[in-house]
């Protein structure tokens, strides 16, 4: 489990995949792909698209405090430092 | 109801004066130096500032008639969020470095400091904020009325007393206006953080958060049962309105219907482009670690705050049956219930939005206002002493002036709009910089008249198509021109610009702004040059990560008339007073290592113009910063002219700062001074001590043992006093430089755990340290550069070892040269010694020979009936051939021809032994082979040690009896001819050549000699003398020419047989020596 973890994190690390999941969040944001969640049902009693959103931003939020974590073990390794 | 309005009055005075106290209080902390600031929490609260009072009550109000997708402009930042680690960082640390004062100072640094784009941003800013600010007026004002009851309206008042009445709204924007010029214009340094500011809107975040909060709970589980129970009678009962609210609408008949894209975009711009969301985020930042906590923690304060909205907004519909009023369910709805102390959060805390809000956004924008618009006029005029007084009220002036404003919006449009899509109208506007802001950043090529132009039409078409028609619904603007364009022409109808219809107002206006914006300035960067001063900036903003820009230019400036830094110092007080300016220029000097009052030289000048530019651009603003300080040159009566030429022999390719090159010419200069390399050594190392306030430098040089040893110093006394070291720990990097011929440099000593441990370092103080090689391409190090620094963190940066590494290129060019010369000096004198050597031994050849020579006689005897002749003719300068004639008396003669073997100094020798041998002899009447036999033993020893051998005939002649009795030891026979008959013989005996065995026997015989006969004795030079073509001389040669030449006296054969051997050779100089003696008789 702890191996995943840092391998994830390592993952995290490259650039690469915060573009890729910025422009993930915005594709999740648009249509088409917003007309999957798009109906007025309910769902374990939460409206769809709310729960869909409300869902969406958490693991965003998660993707995020991840990538901190991520980018706090690169500012460790000292190559990085000024490649902004 | 008097009295509930002098109590919700007197609370909102108290909860003022709490935050207050609160900003007070954090501003004593940084004055002494505590600051409660500077933490990541706190720096994600004050974005929380994002949040005001459209957020509070209108969220919920859109959330009510539009549904979920208010949503979307909170997703939007969140999104944005993500991109913060580069982005943001990017920015604030621009900033940093430039003393960047708001959006409009950075975006008009980036493209060339431009005075116009500062101004044209500030104009959009301002027009662009009013109707927020009216927002927040209107959402306060109103709150307060449903509060206390009052009918609500802009025109408002409150009666203070009996008979004053101040419109409450006014009273509003009074107040918070006088709050912000308390914590926002203090001073005038503009680009200095505001902690008590800070701390206010950090903790209004959090009250306006913790109220939305206590609303959202008493309405999900006080009026219902939580979440689920909302959302399911909700679609039980309205079913329609369930599908509408819950959904994003996609038909586009609907008056309020925004495209969610739109939304979206606006959202993820505002965030950074808001003046007051680049205030809080870029300039109140305390560091840059701080954005990383913030990446997450804003979207989380965003998302909580945004949880509660729906079952709010549901709550109200099904309380109140419709959606009218939503704007204020989350003040309404406890009001309504009976809870007036949740009522009265909910009153404190769109109090609080509104307040953050206004009070950044005012400061932000009088900054912008005081740098960019009033600042450029009153520079037309000489500064004068009341300067400071008149800028700080200034600024003031521009807070109030940005809240009265909106206060007039306010009053103008009125309830016309929602609140929502007021604050959109400012979200529109901020989306104008984005196209200049992101281009500025990555795009080098974008330059001034490309986001001069792009800004402009955008602001221009935003103005047409999104504020004019605001106005529209007051009345101020005819209706004639929002339904049927102006002039009657449909094509330019401002809601649907060039005949685009079928789209909702903000994505319609959004669409035409972002066309015109974008396409204009990316042409008109792709057509338009960049003058220098623009590239000067594109490198300083986009250079400083790594990307290089070849064949930037070096502006340096020098003035005719030499400057005084008193003159500085005045110039700078008449902006930001003289206290301010001395300390600025204090803290200058010590970093210079240089004293002051001084007159400025001209090196030193364009630090000192950059210093001034950036301390006054952290108050006035870059563009104007840099012409006063033009302004101000140009007045004292000095002609500035470039100097490229003093640099042209110095200039590269690579981009170079100032600094750099200065350092470049110095140590030029230094390593072209002398060839004496420790003279060299010191002085750069002391160059560079002195300009890049480093505390040690040293040079190491790896001995062939391996051990190394310091070749030259600064910065510290002796090394080697008191071993271990510290400088030891670093000989590990000593080996990898000299392995990999790289520079290997810790930025942060106390951060970075090096490979080998550097604990007496860090101990002895310092933070930072790099190895240079010196070495030239594809040539093993000499030595090593080392730096340490015990004050500057990340003082290596890529650009300096850059710069280092070329430095250190420079020396070993200069080493090597050095080298060179004394390696061929030492060759040159190696030359010169072995020279002499042969010149003393030719001499002292010459003296043997000449010695050699005057052991040979000097004439033949003289004897009756005979004539005798004898020469020798030395190849070498010393031989080992021999003659000579001994008297016995007046009739006997002895005659000898010997040749010793070999031409060394050790055959001169020899021969003279023999001589003295012989000469012993004079008075003895010994026989030929009896000398012989006497002279071998005699010799022997010598001979063998030597290794040599003679070659040796004997004769003697008694002239009475005519015979002649002799004895050989192995010489050529001698050649007997007669001239009245042929005849010819050769004289030969036995014996051994002397030297080979002790005891030999030599055969004597004689012969009787007549009148007539010419004896010949010579040596073998004569017969072995060769011609060019190797052809020998040999005794067929002897008899033909002695045949010739018998009838001539004695004197003269020997002269025919030399000439005709120079003949036959072809040269002058014979091979060998060549001794004859010729005996006639008469």
């Amino acid at each position: 489990m702890k191996r995943i973890f840092s391998h994830m994190i390592h993952r995290l690390q490259m650039r690469e995949s915060w573009i890729i999941f910025f422009i993930l969040g915005i594709i999740m944001m648009t249509f088409p792909f917003l007309h999957i969640f798009n109906k007025p049902t309910l769902l374990f009693g939460f409206p769809l698209l709310f729960l869909y959103l409300t869902v969406g931003w958490i693991i965003s939020i998660l993707v995020i405090y991840l990538f901190m974590l991520a980018s706090r073990h690169e500012d460790k390794t000292p190559e990085e430092k000024n490649d902004l | 109801m008097n009295n509930i309005v002098s109590s919700v009055a007197a609370i909102s005075i108290i909860y003022t004066v709490l935050i207050f106290l609160i900003a007070w209080y954090a501003h004593h902390r940084k004055e002494t130096g505590r600051s409660i600031i500077s933490n990541p929490v706190i720096y994600s609260l004050s974005l929380g500032v994002y949040c005001t009072s459209w957020t509070f009550f209108g969220s919920v109000g859109k959330a009510s008639t539009t549904g979920i997708d208010f949503v979307l402009i909170y997703l939007g930042p969140s999104l944005t969020a993500f991109s913060w680690l580069f982005l943001l960082r990017r920015i604030v640390r621009i900033s940093k470095e430039h003393n960047i004062t708001s959006i409009a100072d950075f975006l008009s640094q980036r493209y060339g400091k431009s005075p116009w784009l500062g101004a044209l941003v500030t104009l959009i800013a301002f027009l662009g904020i009013m109707p927020y600010i009216a927002l927040q007026l209107k959402a306060v004002t109103t709150s307060f009325f449903m509060l206390s009851g009052f009918e609500t309206g802009p025109g408002a008042f409150i009666t203070v007393g009996t008979h004053t009445n101040i419109p409450i709204a006014l009273f509003l924007a009074l107040t918070l206006a006088l709050f912000s010029t308390i914590f926002g214009a203090r001073r005038l340094v503009s680009s200095e953080r505001h902690e008590g500011l800070i701390a206010a809107v950090a903790f209004e975040s959090l009250v306006k958060l913790i109220a939305l909060l206590a609303v959202g709970l008493f309405v999900t589980y006080g009026l219902f049962d939580g979440f689920i129970d909302i959302f399911e009678k909700f679609k039980t009962i309205n079913p329609v309105k369930f599908s509408q609210l819950f959904t994003f609408n996609i038909s586009k008949n609907d008056p309020n219907y925004i495209s969610s894209f739109t939304l979206l975009f606006l959202s993820m711009g505002a965030i950074m482009l808001l003046p007051r969301q680049f205030h809080v985020m870029v300039i109140e930042n305390s560091d840059e670690r701080h954005i990383a906590t913030a990446m997450w923690l804003f979207p989380a304060y965003l998302f909580l705050i945004n949880l509660f909205v729906m079952p709010i907004a549901i709550g109200g519909i099904l309380t109140t049956g419709s959606s009218s009023g939503a704007d204020f369910f989350v003040l309404s709805l406890p009001q309504h219930a009976g809870y007036r102390g949740i009522a009265l959060l909910a009153f404190l805390g769109g109090l609080s939005a509104a307040a953050g809000m206004v009070m950044v956004e005012s400061i932000a924008i009088s900054t912008m206002l005081l740098n960019h618009i009033f600042m450029p006029i009153i520079l037309k005029s000489t500064p004068r002493a009341w300067f400071p007084i008149l800028l700080i009220n200034l600024k003031r002036f521009g807070i109030f002036l940005v809240i009265l404003l909106g206060y007039f919006y306010y009053r103008v449009i009125g309830d016309s709009y929602t609140l929502v899509n007021m604050g959109l109208i400012s979200f529109s506007a901020a989306a104008q910089f984005m196209p200049a802001m992101l281009g500025g950043l990555y795009w080098s090529r974008g330059n001034k008249a490309g986001a001069i132009s792009g800004t402009l039409f955008g602001f221009l078409i935003w103005l047409y198509t999104l504020l004019l028609p605001s106005f529209g619904k007051s009345g101020w603007v005819s209706e004639m021109l929002l339904s049927n364009g102006p002039f009657g022409i449909t094509l330019l109808k401002p809601t649907e610009l060039f005949g685009l219809t079928g789209m909702d107002l903000w994505s319609h206006s959004l669409f035409w702004s972002m066309l015109f914006n974008v396409s204009s300035y990316i042409i008109c960067s792709i057509l338009i040059n960049q003058n220098e001063q623009e590239r000067d900036q594109v490198h300083k903003f986009i250079g400083i990560f790594g990307r290089e820009e070849a064949h930037r230019r070096i502006e340096r400036k020098r003035l005719s008339k030499p400057v005084t830094t008193d003159q500085f110092v005045t110039l700078m007080s008449k902006f930001i007073g003289e206290a301010e300016s001395r300390r600025a220029l204090d803290l200058y000097y010590s970093n210079r290592d240089i004293t002051g009052n001084g007159t400025i030289s001209e090196f030193e000048l364009p630090d000192m113009k950059r210093f001034t530019e950036k301390t006054l651009a952290g108050s006035v603003g870059g563009a104007a910063a840099r012409a006063i300080v033009n302004n101000f040159l140009s007045d004292i009566g000095s002609s500035m002219e470039p100097v490229y030429d003093i640099f042209s022999s110095v200039r590269t390719n690579l981009d170079q700062n100032r600094e750099s090159l200065f350092v470049r010419l110095k140590a030029s200069e230094i390593i072209n001074r002398t060839l004496d390399l420790q003279v060299i050594m010191d002085d750069l190392l002391r160059l560079l001590v002195k300009e890049f306030k480093l505390d040690v430098a040293l040079i190491h040089a790896k001995s062939s043992a391996g051990v190394y040893s310091i070749a030259s110093i600064h910065g510290e006394a002796l090394l080697d006093a008191n071993p271990p070291h510290w400088y030891l720990e670093n000989v590990p990097f000593y080996d990898l430089v000299y392995r990999d011929q790289k520079a290997h440099f810790i930025n942060d000593l106390r951060l970075e755990r090096a490979a080998p441990v550097l604990d007496l370092t860090v101990t002895e103080g310092f933070i930072s340290c790099a190895h240079i090689p010196i070495y030239r391409e594809g040539e093993p190090v000499i030595a090593v550069l080392s730096l340490f620094s015990k004050t500057i963190a990340g003082l290596f940066t890529r650009e300096f070892i850059e710069l280092l590494s070329s430095l250190a290129g420079q020396l070993a060019q200069a080493i090597t040269i050095v080298q060179e010369i004394e390696a061929r000096q030492l060759e040159r004198s190696q030359k010169e010694a072995a020279l002499l050597q042969t010149a003393r031994i030719t001499r002292d050849m010459e003296i043997a020979q000449q010695i050699q020579k005057s052991f040979l006689p000097d004439s033949a005897p003289v004897i009756a009936g005979i004539d005798i002749a004898g020469r020798c003719v030395s190849a070498a300068h010393v031989g080992g051939d021999y003659y000579d004639f001994f008297l016995r008396n007046d009739q006997i003669v002895d005659i000898v021809i010997a040749d010793v073997s070999g031409h060394s100094v050790g055959a001169a020798l020899i021969m003279s032994e023999v001589r003295t041998l012989l000469r012993s002899e004079t008075n003895s009447f010994r026989s030929p082979s009896n000398i012989l036999e006497t002279l071998n033993i005699q010799l022997y020893d010598d001979l063998t040690r030597s290794e040599l051998f003679i070659t040796m005939f004997y004769a003697k002649y008694d002239a009475e009896s005519g015979i002649l009795s002799y004895s050989n030891a192995g010489h050529n026979h001698p050649v007997l001819q007669s001239t009245d008959e042929f005849f010819s013989s050769e004289l030969d005996t036995e014996g051994l050549i002397l030297g080979v065995k002790k005891d030999v026997l030599f055969e004597e015989r004689s012969v009787k000699l007549v009148s007539g006969n010419v004896l010949l004795f010579y040596t073998d030079g004569l017969t072995e003398a060769c011609d060019s073509e190797g052809n020998m001389f040999g005794t067929a040669g002897l008899y033909n020419h002695l045949n010739t030449c018998l009838h001539l006296p004695a004197e003269k054969i020997l002269d025919s047989f030399y000439a005709t051997i120079h003949d036959f050779t072809g040269s002058q100089n014979l091979q060998d020596d060549i001794s004859l003696v010729v005996v006639k008789i008469l």
